[in-house]
């Protein structure tokens, strides 16, 4: 029968995670009880009937539980956070390795420099290629791939360097469009720059020394699949004269993870399938990168109610879909760890 | 490495430990200078457990309740002499340093 100093203690552990007091709650009470006793049968009696959990003691519970609730290393929403930005910022590189790709594609196509490829619709040939900005677009072009490559790869370092490299010419074009007083709209090409180009480099920290190696295969496959996938329909709705039909790039975002998130769902939504949490995060995380290019991007379309039409719509299916994973990215936070995590620990 | 994990892989690296014997041992390696609360021990416990520097040894019944035992990993061990390394080292260099700079100190060692 348990004592009242043991029932005090357990409700002073309530403050703990539930995942941790699964572990360690056990213990905990019989380290704070063994730390009474005095081996003395009527003191050890009194002291399990009458005394309290003492101020101190109390204190270092609280911070423990202050530690674990907001994450702190090595707890169970420290490690989905990691795994979950580290896939983001993967995704976000592959966008931008993808649209890489299709620029210097048609960067190949209208300069006739592959004389089999055809011209892109509604082009002109040029005979060369023209001057050092084109020669610095293709280079931050090709920085966006080889970045994607090596950080698919594990050279974290590497990447970081090429990714911070290749949002410079962007960067130069907006401050030079910020002083020369040519903006569109009230946010301009920061709305692309900000969410796409710079937080996904700011968020690389989390690719640290100590952060486990992704599947590398998976990931490379998925920049040419990414390329067919998504440019296949476009190139032939271009080709086919359907320009109304093309979304701009951040209704194709919207749409894009839209279609991850129904996609991941069934599994989100299965009990059956561990592991399901970090990818949900990530794929919330990129929903909220994309909303936030959406909304931001609106301003361009003040002036015609039916494209605010099309990308409010596109807008309101992507957070629906995201809607499906969050309950599951939620869990994440509280739930298994990583594998070293000795949850499962037996004696 | 913080130093209350180095105190508790040395408190193990002497045998296995239930928690209250960690601090026990823990107060007695430090001199008394480190008094482990609970609720701190079990926070550099599940770190290390989660790094895989440490693990449950075995379970004992004491007054109604099972007493768990931890045990240093071959990982853990390596981390202590690791870390016990470099502290020397950079001990060394701190005395070097301090001697070099405190001229009664120099003195008294000539």
């Amino acid at each position: 029968m348990s004592s009242d100093l043991e029932r005090r203690y357990r409700r002073v552990l309530r403050l703990l995670p539930g995942w941790y007091r699964q572990q360690w709650e056990e213990d905990m009470v019989g380290a704070f009880l063994d730390s009474w006793l005095t081996g003395d049968p009527q003191t050890d009696e009194s002291v399990m009937e009458f005394c309290r959990p003492t101020m101190g003691e109390v204190a270092s519970v609280l911070a423990l539980a202050v530690r674990l609730h907001l994450g702190g290393p090595g707890t169970p929403r420290r490690h989905a956070w990691g795994q979950a930005i580290r896939r983001a910022v993967l995704a976000m590189l592959l966008m931008h390795a993808v649209l890489a790709a299709d620029i210097l594609v048609s960067l190949v196509r209208s300069h006739s420099l592959v004389g089999w490829l055809p011209l892109p619709p509604g082009a002109e040939p040029t005979a060369s290629p023209g001057g050092a900005w084109t020669t610095v677009y293709c280079l931050a072009n090709v920085a966006w791939i080889v970045a994607f490559v090596t950080l698919a790869l594990g050279r974290y370092p590497v990447a970081r360097v090429l990714a911070a490299l290749a949002i410079v010419p962007g960067l130069v074009a907006l401050l030079q469009a910020q002083f020369t007083g040519f903006f569109p709209a009230p946010f301009g090409p920061w709305a692309f720059w900000v969410p796409l180009d710079l937080a996904p480099i700011l968020a690389m920290t989390a690719f640290h020394r100590g952060a486990p190696r992704v599947a590398p295969r998976r990931w490379l496959a998925a920049l040419p699949a990414g390329y067919l996938l998504v440019y296949g329909p476009v190139l032939a709705l271009q080709e086919t004269g359907n320009f109304a039909w093309l979304p701009d790039f951040s209704g194709l975002c919207c749409i894009l993870v839209s279609l991850a998130c129904m996609a991941h769902a069934p599994r989100a939504w299965s009990r059956r399938a561990p592991g399901t949490g970090p990818w949900s995060l990530a794929l919330v995380l990129l929903g909220a990168v994309f909303a936030v290019y959406r909304i931001a991007s609106l301003t361009s379309y003040g002036g015609d109610p039916h494209l605010m039409t099309v990308s409010l719509t596109e807008l309101l299916v992507l957070l629906a879909a995201v809607t499906l994973v969050a309950p599951d990215a939620a869990r994440a936070q509280a739930e298994a760890p990583g594998p070293r995590h000795p949850r499962a620990m037996t004696a | 490495m913080t130093g209350q994990a180095f105190f508790v892989l040395t408190a193990l690296a002497g045998g296995p430990r239930h928690g209250y014997g960690i601090v026990g041992e823990v107060a007695e390696l430090s001199g008394g200078r480190v008094n482990l609360k609970i609720g701190s021990l079990y926070g550099v416990l599940d770190r290390l457990a989660a790094e895989g520097l440490i693990e449950p040894d075995r379970e004992e019944a004491r007054d109604g309740r099972l007493r768990r035992y931890y045990r240093l990993t071959h990982d853990g061990r390596r981390a202590l002499a690791q870390e016990a390394d470099l502290r020397a080292a950079t001990a060394r260099v701190v005395r070097a340093r301090l001697g070099r700079a405190d001229p009664a100190a120099a003195g008294a060692a000539g």
